[in-house]
């Protein structure tokens, strides 16, 4: 039963990790022929300037794009959960944004968010707003990409964290509405904490998409203003594929893996932890 | 009385709001997208916007024309397609097997794909399947993404599986059933919901993916993804066609997911929190 | 002797028609490679799209099947070294441009040496002319001594401005680079919505119109001894003049800016200058009004009075790993020559060979809008008198680029002066070399 699975998991995805991480070891750059390097490619990661910025943009915008995710998320699940108005729209237009091919969501927003040519400074400026620079400011540029993607996947969130709430026992809802406990209260006391399981599944699904963060960068800025939105991926990716360094980008991708697997190992033991 | 009932009202009132803003965030985007494709090009970025315009099904013609968009739509089909089969088939019982017997690590092996950046497995593959000369076939490009959609398939099915009572399986092998007996004869048609989702995303994760194809592909197998970077460049911005080329793409996933819209909120919303 | 005269005048004659033979019959045969498929990759430009809408009368002509792979730049390059790299036989000619991966390319042996296949007899069709490309070009398509590829285009920054804006607010056309800075501060002055100055501020592409910047204060990247040089006074000078200009009068957002926005601001009348590649001449000017208001120049001389416009041309090559050169040199001698360059100098695509540009259509082309004659005119002196440095002359060209794009956006953004920036680039250019 498992090994079909296992098996094509071995071929497909072990043996490219386990060649990624030889040629890890390796200065190899397209066109010339690979010479071991040893640990030479992870030692100049560690001296690389761009490694540490690529790491802080990774964090800033994985950081920035779960809370809000997670707080728009939330919110829609509760106004969800609320109200039956409309139910069949919201359902719908909930699980379309996430479906969108990023490519096509990137370049809508291109176009929408372009500093002169684009739709969002407009309406800016029809309601007094000085027009804003959006994907072209390097202080915005990573809050504008937090934006897109939590306009694309809260919904998503959202949905888990619906299901979450749809299963809560009713009995201490009651018990707590017998005590008086209202909005905020309520939500932070009682609903939060026995949310917290889903909360960090819906955290879990989403950690493991952002901080490998490319799609989106990769149509829209390819990592600019600058390097104000150069994610890890993205820099491993350039490394490779357009100077052609093949040696250190596999050492940065490999270490981008080993990143993510460490915050899901964490994420996951959160979540036992909020078991009740 | 009249208190109560103006609260509740008020209440419904201030739902209903929310959810028009809510509605409208996410849907203005959209909709800007899609009448952008029957704009002239000159107008998609004309300032002032021009909201009343002369509709133009022009776009679309040189989207559908300039290039084999249908041929590109097969192809993705194609892909799409075969990576979810193959990711069903290999991943379904994985799941089962993971499931029943509670052991976590081939699982955790098997979502290992999703924790790595997709350009990592982009050489090794490309050194891989260039050495048999198979660049640019269907088959290979099926298998490489099926890649996403077998980790996907799992982690779908899992909670589905974990939520089965333990004594109907019991009872079935009891019986005499094999293992595969008892996965397609009993569990199957238990999880009907969870398969649904799970064909769904793998489905639309798969046709949205455009890093694989637009290494691995060649012209008879190129995605239509791939493709659609093809409307900027040098000596055109067509913004037009791009918009109305945009739309076209990301019809088939969101429409097959509002067809399939009540399995995929049940299933995302019943079986992916006990997990 | 009459007779003696008459086998004369006999041979004579029969010399002359035997002289006279019609090219057909030893001419050069089309369909030697008849039903043979080559595989085309190539990036989303004038002239791949010209050509390929003209597949069918190759492929009538020659009976080979021309399967097209079109791509926007950067994928297509990402997939071009993926494919070369494995040396893979998937792609038989693809476009690539010299100035950028050619040495790169050039060194790892992934371009197919087009010597043998012009200089074999029966290879190439006597009316191909190789002579007549321009030796500039050709000279850039050649490394080491090998012929990698034949010259597409020429193509180099030029000033595109706005002739009436210009009348309306009293200023002359610059002749300095000081001039041109005073200008768009007039601009600003006489129509403060109007975007003075648009051109490139994106990282990987801004070194194209800033090298013109650089060459043109009589300085380079590298000095004499080959070590890098942009801390020099005139090199940060040409550093802070790039990105002073483009914060002071350039568009909101310039650092993400390259041609396709600069085309749009300046075809929608929204800029009053635009300095980009005099490749988007044709689709500029089908924009409204841009044909009659435009005038064309190239960048004024800098405080020395240098003017060393930036040249480059694309060029067409055949992959070394192929197994279709034959058939594949077929397409390449069809697609460049002298009647298709005619054809496509029409379309606005420059031509790199010396007789499209004297022909007769091309000059009436020319005259049919004033300002096409003056585009044809800032070509010719760009192919006599330019370099095609763009970039630090290194075989990592990409990464080059890249320290010169970040040197120059870090001024733009305010992050550092000109000078540290500068400074700090050659340190870095240094030690990219170092590791060479």
């Amino acid at each position: 039963m498992l090994l079909p699975g296992l098996g094509f998991v071995a071929l497909m995805i072990g043996f490219p990790l386990l060649y990624t991480l030889w040629l890890s070891l390796q200065h190899f750059s397209f066109g010339s022929a690979p010479r071991f390097a040893g640990p030479g490619n992870y030692a100049r990661l560690l001296q690389d300037p761009k490694f540490w910025e690529g790491l802080r943009v990774t964090f800033a915008l994985y950081a920035l794009s779960l809370a809000l995710q997670l707080v728009a998320g939330l919110y829609l699940a509760l106004l969800l959960n609320r109200t039956r108005l409309l139910r069949g729209l919201l359902r719908t237009l909930l699980v379309s944004p996430f479906v969108m091919p990023p490519v096509v969501v990137g370049m809508m927003w291109l176009v929408i968010l372009d500093p002169s040519l684009g739709i969002a400074n407009w309406l800016l400026q029809t309601v007094g707003i000085p027009p804003a620079l959006w994907l072209a400011s390097p202080q915005w540029v990573v809050p504008t990409i937090a934006m897109i993607d939590t306009w694309q996947w809260a919904p998503f969130v959202a949905l888990i964290l619906l299901a979450g709430l749809q299963t809560l026992p009713t009995d201490v809802f009651e018990a707590a509405d017998i005590d008086g406990a209202r909005g905020w209260a309520l939500l932070r006391r009682v609903t939060l904490p026995l949310l917290a399981p889903s909360i960090v599944t819906a955290a879990t699904l989403r950690s493991v998409d952002l901080l490998r963060f490319f799609d989106i960068i990769y149509i829209t800025t390819q990592g600019g203003p600058g390097d104000a939105s150069q994610t890890l991926n993205i820099y491993a990716f350039k490394q490779g594929f357009v100077f052609l360094d093949i040696g250190y980008a596999s050492a940065l991708m490999v270490t981008l893996t080993a990143i993510v697997i460490g915050a899901v190992v964490v994420l996951v033991r959160l979540r036992r932890a909020t078991q009740w | 009385m009249v208190t109560r009932r103006l609260a509740a009202g008020l209440a419904r009132l201030q739902d209903g709001v929310q959810i028009a803003v809510v509605a409208t965030v996410l849907v203005a985007p959209v909709i800007w997208m899609v009448t952008a494709g029957f704009k002239d090009s000159d107008a998609v970025t004309a300032m002032p916007p021009q909201l009343l315009f002369h509709p133009t099904l022009q776009n679309f013609t040189t989207v559908l024309t300039t290039m084999p968009f249908l041929r590109f739509g097969l192809s993705s089909l194609i892909v799409a397609g075969g990576s979810t089969v193959l990711g069903i088939v290999l991943g379904v019982p994985a799941a089962f097997a993971v499931s029943w017997n509670r052991m976590h690590w081939p699982a955790l092996l098997m979502l290992a794909a999703r924790m790595a950046p997709g350009a990592l497995f982009l050489l090794p593959w490309f050194v891989m399947f260039s050495a048999i000369g198979a660049i640019g076939s269907f088959w290979v490009l099926i298998v490489t993404h099926a890649a996403i959609t077998l980790p996907l398939a799992l982690w779908t099915m899992l909670p589905f599986f974990d939520a089965l009572p333990r004594e109907l399986v019991e009872a079935a092998r009891i019986d005499g059933c094999s293992d595969v007996a008892v996965l397609w004869r009993v569990v199957l048609p238990l999880v009907g919901p969870g398969l649904a989702v799970s064909v769904i995303l793998c489905f639309v994760f798969a046709w949205n993916y455009f890093l694989f194809s637009l290494v691995l592909s060649d012209i008879h197998s190129r995605t239509l993804i791939v493709a659609a970077f093809n409307f900027v460049g040098e000596g055109v911005t067509d913004w037009g066609a791009l918009m109305a080329a945009a739309t076209l793409i990301a019809l088939p996933p969101v429409a097959m997911t509002l067809l399939g819209q009540r399995w995929l909120v049940a299933g995302l919303t019943a079986g992916a929190v006990k997990g | 002797m009459r007779t003696r005269i008459a086998g004369l005048l006999l041979a004579g004659l029969a010399a002359c028609m035997l002289g006279a033979v019609p090219a057909s019959a030893q001419g050069f045969n089309w369909k030697a490679h008849q039903g043979e498929t080559i595989d085309f990759l190539t990036e989303n430009h004038p002239w791949s799209n010209a050509v390929v809408a003209q597949l069918p009368e190759f492929e009538k002509l020659t009976g080979i099947t021309v399967q097209v792979d079109t791509f926007q730049e950067q994928q297509m390059r990402q997939r071009l070294v993926t494919i070369l790299q494995s040396k893979s036989a998937s792609v038989d000619v693809f476009m690539s441009l010299k100035s950028l991966e050619g040495k790169l390319y050039a060194h790892a042996g992934w371009y197919a040496d087009l010597d043998p296949l012009l200089k074999q007899p029966g290879e190439t069709s006597p009316a191909y002319d190789f002579a007549d490309f321009s030796h500039a070009l050709v000279a850039g398509e050649t490394f080491d001594g090998k012929l990698d590829g034949i010259p597409l285009n020429i193509e180099g920054p030029i000033v595109y401005y706005r002739k009436d804006i210009f009348q309306k607010c009293h200023i002359a056309p610059p002749g300095s680079l000081d001039a041109l800075m005073k200008a768009a501060a007039a601009v600003r002055q006489c129509q403060p919505t109007m975007i003075p100055w648009a051109t490139r501020g994106l990282k990987p592409a801004l070194p194209y119109t800033f090298s013109n910047v650089l060459h043109n204060f009589g300085t380079d990247y590298m000095d004499a001894e080959g070590k890098p040089d942009l801390c020099s006074p005139k090199g940060v000078q040409a550093v802070s003049w790039y990105a002073d200009m483009l914060r002071q009068y350039g568009p909101p957002g310039a650092v993400n800016n390259t041609f396709i926005q600069t085309r749009e601001l300046y075809g929608q009348g929204r800029a009053a200058m635009a300095f980009e590649s005099s490749n988007e001449f044709g689709e500029m000017m089908k924009f409204a009004h841009r044909q009659d208001d435009t005038g064309l120049m190239l960048l004024p001389p800098g405080p020395g009075g240098v003017s060393k416009p930036t040249v480059i041309g694309w060029g067409v090559s055949l992959s070394a790993f192929s197994k279709k050169n034959a058939a594949a040199w077929y397409f390449v001698q069809w697609a460049t020559s002298k009647a298709m360059d005619a054809r496509l100098a029409l379309q606005g695509i420059a031509p790199p060979r010396d007789s499209v540009a004297q022909s007769a259509e091309y000059k009436a082309w020319l005259q049919q809008v004033p300002v096409r004659a003056d585009w044809e005119r800032l070509l010719t002196r760009m192919g006599a008198g330019g370099t095609s440095e763009v970039g630090p002359p290194l075989e990592r060209q990409p990464q080059a680029r890249e320290i010169i794009g970040d040197a120059v956006d870090s001024v733009l953004l305010g992050q550092a002066s000109a000078h540290d920036a500068a400074c700090n680039a050659d340190k870095q250019i240094a030690a990219m070399m170092a590791q060479q």
